[in-house]
């Protein structure tokens, strides 16, 4: 007897590629692409289909980045070359998604120290990059041209594009052929409306990722999950609109309470904990990249990744 | 497929005897035609009417007990295959395992933290659910000795797991009388097993792998009068979790397999994989599972995803309008203006703890909304924050007049400053950049 397990889906999630290399064109080791899919991630019993990918979080000025990851990391977080480094060869993430934090001190005008800093990372690792500008209108734009003229060629990743706050990161993604991060708060009809938004300024399906912004675990993270759900469901029923990969960032995971204020021995093991059941969650609810702080998170993570992959084909089923 | 409550009226005893537990046959009819109750629970109904009603009134994902008494939890009964459709009712039970061979301090130990352990997140207590005690050396006394001890500490639901009927009878001898879960019954040893469950009116684990094999043996298990079942799927792999487990989930909710139509169990002891087994089993429909004690920081990850997940989406949780602490403030603390949707608070809170700088929150009614539906849908406006800074006394408590506005609210600003005669200042927009903010501007704002 067979089964019919229909969910009425006929869409497929659009592709994304990340990172380039020397014969298309750039200079990364390895080049991702990414989505592609047409059910839910681990649903096709397929092990040959592509597993979410886990990016380290990196930044160039630590100022405000979680403690737990300056006690970690040590002396390497005031190092980006170095911190890059370390993410593709001792943590052995599959990207790094690499935060100007210092372009969002007050009155920061030093435009070239940014592609200094780029340049830095790029030589530091073979792996695709992610890069998160500024935060501040008034530098978007040369923030955004700058990283993208100096890695011309690589196929980045840049963040973040919100409603009120997308064209100087469209601009800079169009003149270099990048792609970018479309972000909403939450809301699959907001997703949507900004996915539209981009491409009427001429910003290609093929180059955006939705980041439907993720909750931390116990603060909101059970809308985020929805919200993912619902994007995928409503790309696998034909949206294309909405049928783009998805990446997922629970950047307030180490400063909620619960990590925050732990007991110092608990402290990473929480921190981690804390990343990995968010991570495993929007995995199965659609995201391709899952975004981390915790270096030791990642290993974790691939691990249960290669588990849920090697699912039995319902042969069985007669 | 479905009958309407009246169809299904028409076939009940109509003797109002309320030994299902209505008021009346009517009101059990409606029940039945939502889905809502078990046909079982009419002592009175004739084979015909069983068969009509049978398989198209109970929900589709039948409710079944695990234990008695105060800490006794309740799982199936679940509608959809997505918590935006609707919600997830029953969250599932996690429970501790114990192996009979372990010495009875170390059970002891164990039976005492689930009893005691307990979490508090947004105002609930998240605890543990259970023991599961495995009879590792195949021994009917020494498993009995486990049990044993496991209850002299504490009254929690139990799952029996072993290999052999003698340590079953030895164990339910005992506790059968306390709805302890009995795991498992399989091709082999289904005729026994059903009989012990029936015996003891126990809930009982029935375990294949497979679709098929796991319907065969559900209708073997019901034909022994066997009718309280959970489903151990036998997951080759995690994927192999997923797939089964949200094939079991789609077709009992779509009544597409009725014999499916039981709450799942997973063993979530594989290391290192068992964290990624629990955060599965949470996400992907499972209703009982069990797992080693955990480590602190896996117990609360755990409990804290259940939460998440098992929270209603058609509820936003609101807070009590009212001015909080931060610190201890004095009266030249600053004081946030934000709404009452419980999210929104807690996140806003926990970054002004984080600045040691005390502060005062005065959190507006806009009915659980967040700030930015709020201000789209005009519910946070000039007057609310007037009237709110009034009836919350804020002039007694602080001796400036000067108030913090979510960046998301900018627009207010000036007709807010206009109806309180208070001094605005538009704060961040996400919570996360409070810190910064109040180290600069409000510092600078003081000077």
């Amino acid at each position: 007897m067979g089964y019919d397990l229909n969910f009425g889906w006929n869409g497929a999630i659009g592709q994304v590629i990340l990172g380039a290399t020397k014969a298309e064109g750039g200079t990364r080791n390895i080049s991702y692409r990414i989505g592609g899919g047409t059910t839910l991630q681990f649903l096709d019993g397929n092990p040959a289909s592509p597993s979410p990918l886990v990016a380290l979080e990196i930044c160039d000025n630590p100022e405000y980045w979680s403690p737990i990851i300056k006690n970690y990391c040590g002396d390497l977080v005031h190092n980006v070359h170095e911190w890059a480094k370390a993410a593709e060869k001792v943590y052995k993430a599959d990207l790094v998604r690499l935060y100007l934090t210092s372009t969002r001190q007050r009155n920061f005008s030093d435009i070239s120290a940014v592609g200094k800093t780029v340049e830095s990372v790029l030589s530091a690792t073979g792996l695709p990059l992610i890069i998160e500008g500024s935060n501040e209108p008034k530098i978007d734009s040369d923030v955004f041209l700058k990283c993208g003229e100096t890695a011309k060629g690589e196929r980045l990743l840049l963040g973040t594009a919100e409603a009120g706050r997308y064209r100087s990161i469209a601009a800079a993604a169009l003149a270099y052929n990048h792609s970018l991060i479309a972000q909403s708060p939450i809301d699959v009809n907001l997703a949507k409306q900004l996915n539209i938004l981009l491409r009427e300024i001429g910003v290609q399906h093929d180059h955006i990722m939705i980041d439907p912004y993720t909750g931390a675990l116990g603060y909101g993270f059970e809308y985020s999950y929805s919200a993912m759900e619902r994007i995928r469901f409503s790309a696998l029923k034909g949206d294309t609109d909405l049928a783009m990969p998805v990446i997922c960032s629970a950047i307030d995971s180490l400063t909620i309470k619960e990590v925050r204020e732990a007991e110092p021995a608990l402290q990473d093991e929480i921190a981690l904990q804390w990343e990995f059941y968010t991570g495993i969650a929007a995995a199965v609810a659609g995201a391709e990249i899952i975004c981390v702080r915790h270096p030791k998170t990642i290993s974790m993570l691939k691990n249960a990744f290669t588990g849920m992959r090697s699912g039995a084909v319902f042969s069985e089923v007669k | 497929m479905a009958l309407k409550a009246l169809d299904v009226y028409k076939l009940l005893p109509k003797k109002n005897c309320k030994e299902c537990g209505d008021p009346t046959c009517l009101t059990f009819a409606m029940k039945l035609a939502s889905g809502k109750a078990d046909v079982d629970l009419c002592p009175y109904l004739d084979e015909h009417a069983k068969s009509v009603l049978g398989a198209t009134t109970r929900p589709p994902i039948r409710l079944v007990k695990v234990g008695v008494g105060e800490r006794s939890f309740a799982v199936g009964e679940e509608f959809v295959l997505y918590r935006h459709d609707k919600t997830f009712n029953h969250p599932p039970g996690i429970l501790f395992k114990v192996s009979d061979l372990w010495t009875p301090e170390e059970i002891t130990a164990v039976t005492l933290r689930v009893r005691d352990e307990s979490f508090t997140r947004i105002g609930t207590d998240l605890r543990f659910n259970g023991i599961a005690i495995e009879n590792t050396s195949d021994s009917p006394d020494t498993f009995a000795q486990a049990v044993a001890t496991v209850e002299e500490s504490a009254d929690l639901p139990l799952v029996l797991i072993a290999k052999n009927i003698e340590a079953f009878n030895a164990a339910l001898i005992q506790i059968g009388s306390y709805q302890p879960l009995i795991h498992a019954a399989t091709n082999e040893n289904f005729r026994e097993m059903s009989a012990l469950a029936k015996k003891h009116s126990c809930p009982l684990v029935i375990k294949a792998h497979g679709l098929n094999d796991l319907t065969g043996l559900v209708k073997n298990c019901v034909a022994e009068g066997a009718k309280k079942l959970v489903m151990d799927l036998c997951p080759q792999s995690l994927g192999d979790f997923i797939i089964t487990s949200t094939a079991v989930r789609q077709l009992a909710i779509t009544r597409a397999v009725p014999d499916l139509g039981y709450p799942v169990f997973i063993d979530a002891t594989h290391p290192p994989l068992q964290d990624a087994e629990i955060a599965l089993g949470i996400v992907k429909y499972a209703s009982v599972i069990i797992t080693p004690p955990l480590s602190p920081a896996s117990a609360k990850a755990a409990l804290t995803l259940r939460q998440n997940i098992y929270t209603d989406p058609q509820k936003p949780i609101q807070m009590n309008p009212g001015l909080y602490r931060v610190g201890t403030p004095g009266k030249d603390a600053p004081v946030l203006l934000t709404v009452n949707f419980s999210l929104t608070f807690f996140t806003l809170q926990g970054y002004l703890e984080s600045t040691r700088i005390p502060c005062f929150m005065l959190i507006v009614d806009t009915e659980g909304l967040s700030v930015l539906t709020a201000v789209a849908a005009g519910k946070l406006n000039e007057t609310l924050v007037r009237d709110s800074i009034r009836k919350f006394e804020v002039e007694h408590e602080v001796s400036h007049k000067t108030l913090i506005i979510p960046g998301y609210s900018a627009p207010l600003s000036g007709r807010i400053e206009e109806a309180t005669g208070w001094r605005v200042m538009v704060g961040p927009r996400d919570a996360a950049e409070i810190g910064e903010y109040l180290h600069e501007e409000w510092k600078k704002h003081e000077s």
